[in-house]
């Protein structure tokens, strides 16, 4: 652990003076239809990156069956009234592009890259997936078949089994519950639904297109315009979800995966979205306790004592909630000791100050890996889009570093005891049962489930 | 004929270290990379997973920079780091702000110098490694399918063929004095090349690289084993048992052509024919049309950096109602076609076009979203320590475009053939389908 290491030879280079960092300006304008766009040039390569987002996925429509808006939006590439699959997956090499269509909870998109001398014909092809995909029958049917075993697939991965029964008991009957079909639901999909589902997701009111790379913005505004210009549409309603439940105490969720010659453990609390004022506050304790190689958990459990190779805790922002987790695959015989270091960590930040070196240090990690997405088209693409998608303020990546200078260890306190809530983590752990049961036992109730999400006797 | 040109300065230091700078201030950040040419193929025999495990020893402490001070270093300075081993390369990258340039460089530098570890981190790390192993390969579906499968039945010469991440007893056997030899055969001045991308001038990069490298000592020229494969006279076929999975998977993988041989540029664009995303050949048939295949995809994986034999591996995931004899089938008559008609000229056009699109994103391109200029990196180093030609990565693209039609088909009919390639089944211990459940034979 880090106070016991020695510390390096004074000969360490001191850094030099910091060069501004400088965000490419953004152009952002309005359709009459509602489109929204926001352009900016990178001219790294002679290419662009862009992502047509719209602002719905499964959650809105989470009361018809699960992962809808998913199956959808693999389907949306698969033929329109002008094209069969086959030519559009041979358009698409032909103007040296990749296009991926994909839906979360609260966004679906159609994320596409190309060389800029085809700009036009690449924007022509995604303006028909957003709005004349035909859903073919047979290719409907393929997708189905596929997807099915898919979701069989999944239920054998630790990670997966993890992340899912996590997500069931932090949001219960909320959508956000609902990470994966069953095979049954699978089985019931009918293309009639999912057209539904297009028609009322895929609309200028609800979209954003978003272009980064080498063009120049007026001439590209234009040709959005005479592409997407007479496309129209109403942005779906609004819906109201149940309340997550509010778990109190530790509890632990044992999935038994047979066989298992390791342990999947997860843990994780509620926390906050990215529009909290909160956020960057709990980032920053997010990267001291384990979101960087440098963090206190990683130094620990893998640099200190070897049970692990890759431990982490993320924040994740989804748009109505977000909530903290702690991840870490380890040996089946250091289940207990391993938990036993996740919490000592969160306590430790809830009740001893952090240092003023350690924050500091923390403070430059992620100021400056906040820079690092400037040097690609991709990397600008992303934050460009989490300020868009977020609702943030227009100044978020300009302040961003600013603001987490200013954070004191006094601000970590609180923010680790409001967020690290140690006393009501919920415990899933994904391995073989005769080999770890009597370990998890000792941080909680526990519940046992197979691997298909059915409860079996303690 | 490409248009994308990078601007590349690069010497060598009386030690015969290569220092290679690709200069662009377009963003405060600056990526280095140091290359050490000796990769997990050619690591020693009875020591399996040792390169790998040995680059793992690469943090745990050097003469100046004790356990945990590396990554403290780099991370208090802005910055992400990493290292990896491949087949015939190891590599330890950084990026960061650019005014942390000259403690990266400081911090290579010194465990370039003197790797200073003891037992009790050989023994962490070690443990480290095996429960990597098991996060990637022992507790996963289809986990090492199929590039640790594949070496033990497509190769004989034990450099090619043996467990590359390692046997667990040959990695508890692995010892000090393995570490320490290991560093001392390889990892030399005159076996790596230092490389700065990004927010840098090649004038202070170079005086930089004088300064903290220029007074570490050269060694002996390593020794290499020969990785050359015996001559193949036959296909071969092995079968591994899927623990997790319940769909039938095989692999198929041909040897591919000696790399910047005329034929390797043919057999690259041969690849994006048959494996290049859903309107590639395998995948279209497989999984689009006849629907035979859940999954069918693969290629060359990492074309610019082997150095010794490589493959062109197909990976299927196929539905249990097909057998293994009708994929592989169908699998043949994709061969067998692009052998009998090549391809037509507007494919080509348009792989052409794909190929050249996808070479602009391996060069600006990161890796895992955080690593800028992961792509351009990789190449100026193998272009260096296998080439000694750092410039290749403005004029190789020429190579790829000047492929004709009947290149295509004379590879395909030279290489793909029965007597040049492995298959491995993975064969699911469950496969989920009722008992008395129909196998179609029939593609």
């Amino acid at each position: 652990m880090a106070s016991r290491a020695p510390e390096f030879s004074a000969a360490v280079p001191a850094l030099t003076a910091e060069r501004p960092v400088t965000w490419p300006k953004r152009t952002r304008t309005r359709l009459a239809n509602g489109l929204e766009i926001v352009l900016a040039e990178s001219h790294s390569i002679p290419k662009f990156h862009g992502e047509l987002y719209l602002r719905a996925g499964n959650a809105l429509v989470y009361d018809r069956s699960t992962g809808l808006a998913e199956m959808a939006a693999t389907l949306v590439r698969t033929g329109t009234s002008k094209r069969a699959s086959r030519q559009i997956e041979e358009d698409l090499r032909r103007l040296g592009a990749d296009l991926g269509s994909s839906a979360g909870q609260d966004t679906s998109a159609i994320g596409f890259a190309g060389l800029s001398e085809f700009a036009e014909p690449l924007l022509q092809l995604v303006n028909e997936l957003a709005r004349e995909a035909s859903f073919p029958e047979n290719e409907f049917e393929r997708e189905r078949r596929q997807k099915l075993e898919e979701v069989k697939l999944e239920r054998t991965s630790p990670g997966f089994l993890a992340g899912e029964r996590l997500r069931k008991i932090l949001f219960g009957a909320h959508p956000y519950a609902l990470v994966s079909p069953s095979e049954a639901q699978v089985a019931a999909y009918k293309r009639d639904d999912l057209q539904t589902v297009y028609r009322e997701i895929y609309t200028p009111e609800n979209a954003l297109l978003m272009l980064v790379g080498d063009f120049d913005p007026q001439a590209m505004l234009k040709t959005i315009e005479k592409i997407f210009g007479n496309w129209s549409g109403k942005k779906p309603a609004a819906k109201e979800f149940p309340a997550p439940p509010k778990p109190q105490g530790r509890r632990v969720y044992l999935v038994h995966n047979p066989g298992s010659v390791q342990t999947q453990i997860l843990a994780g609390c509620h926390a906050i979205t990215r529009k909290h004022p909160d956020w960057i506050q709990l980032g920053l304790a997010n990267s001291l306790y384990g979101g960087a190689f440098n963090s206190r958990l990683v130094m620990n459990i893998r640099e200190d004592k070897g049970y692990t190779y890759s431990p982490r805790s993320s924040v994740h922002p989804l748009r109505q909630h977000g909530y903290f987790s702690v991840s870490a695959a380890v040996r089946n015989d250091v289940v207990a000791a391993s938990l036993t270091e996740i919490f000592y960590e969160l306590d430790k930040l809830r009740s001893l100050p952090v240092p003023d070196a350690e924050l500091a240090d923390a403070q430059n990690y992620l100021t400056g890996v906040f820079s690092m997405g400037l040097a690609t088209q991709e990397g600008l693409l992303s934050q460009f889009s989490t300020v868009e998608l977020n609702e943030l303020p227009a100044d978020y990546l300009e302040t961003y570093r600013d603001k987490v200078r200013a954070i004191t260890s006094a601000d970590l306190m609180a923010t680790a005891r409001k967020y690290f809530d140690s006393a009501n983590m919920q415990i899933v752990v994904v391995g073989d049962r005769a080999q770890i049961q009597d370990q998890a036992a000792l941080f909680g109730d526990l519940t046992i489930f197979d691997n298909q999400g059915n409860q079996l006797p303690g | 004929m490409s248009s994308l040109q990078i601007p590349i300065q690069h010497t060598t230091l009386k030690n015969g270290l290569r220092v290679v700078i690709a200069p662009d201030a377009t963003a405060p950040v600056v990526t280095v990379g140091v290359y050490y040419k000796i990769g997990f193929r050619l690591e020693p025999q009875g020591r399996s997973g040792f390169a790998h495990l040995f680059e793992h020893m690469m943090f745990q402490g050097s003469e100046n920079a004790p356990k945990m001070q590396h990554i403290k270093l780099i991370n208090s300075s802005g910055g992400v780091l990493n290292g990896s081993t491949m087949y015939d390369v190891t590599n330890y990258y950084e990026a960061v702000p650019s005014n942390g340039l000259e403690r990266v460089l400081w911090l290579e530098a010194d465990r370039m110098r003197a790797l200073k570890v003891d037992d009790e981190n050989l023994r962490n790390q070690r443990d480290v490694v095996k429960e990597e192993v098991r996060v990637n390969v022992l507790n996963q579906p289809y986990g090492g399918f199929p590039w640790l499968d594949m070496p033990p039945v497509a190769f004989r010469n034990w450099a090619n063929a043996h467990n590359f991440y390692g046997d667990f007893h040959d990695l508890d056997a692995a010892d000090l004095a393995d570490v320490q030899k290991f560093f001392k055969t390889y990892y030399l001045p005159n076996n790596a090349v230092l490389l700065m991308l990004g927010d840098v001038t090649p004038k202070d990069g170079f005086a930089f690289a004088e300064k903290y490298f220029g007074s570490i000592p050269a060694g002996a020229a390593p020794p290499f084993a020969d990785p050359t494969e015996p001559p193949q006279t036959e296909e071969r076929r092995g079968r591994v048992e899927e623990k997790f999975g319940t769909l039938p998977a095989m692999a198929i993988a041909y040897v591919i052509p000696t790399r910047r041989t005329p034929d390797w540029y043919a057999m690259a664009l041969l690849d994006q024919a048959l494996h290049g995303g859903r309107a590639g050949r395998i995948h279209r048939e497989l999984v689009l049309e006849k629907q035979i295949a859940v999954e069918a995809e693969g290629g060359v994986d990492d074309i610019f950096g082997f150095n010794g034999p490589a493959q062109m591996t197909t990976r299927i995931l196929h539905k249990p109602e097909y057998s293994d004899t009708a994929t592989l089938e169908a699998f043949d008559a994709i061969i067998r076609e692009v052998q009998q008609n090549g391809i037509p000229e507007d494919e080509l056009q348009h792989l052409k076009v794909k190929w050249r699109s996808d070479y602009y994103s391996t060069l600006e391109g990161g890796r895992g979203g955080y690593m800028p200029r992961y792509g351009l990196m990789h190449l100026l180093a193998c272009f260096t320590l296998f080439d000694n030609e750092p410039e290749l990565v403005n004029s190789i693209l020429d190579g790829f475009l000047a492929v004709k039609r009947e290149d295509i088909q004379r590879v395909a009919k030279k290489y793909l053939l029965p007597q040049n390639r492995a298959i491995v089944f993975r064969a699911p211990v469950n496969t989920g389908l009722p008992a008395d459940a129909g196998v179609k034979e029939a593609a």
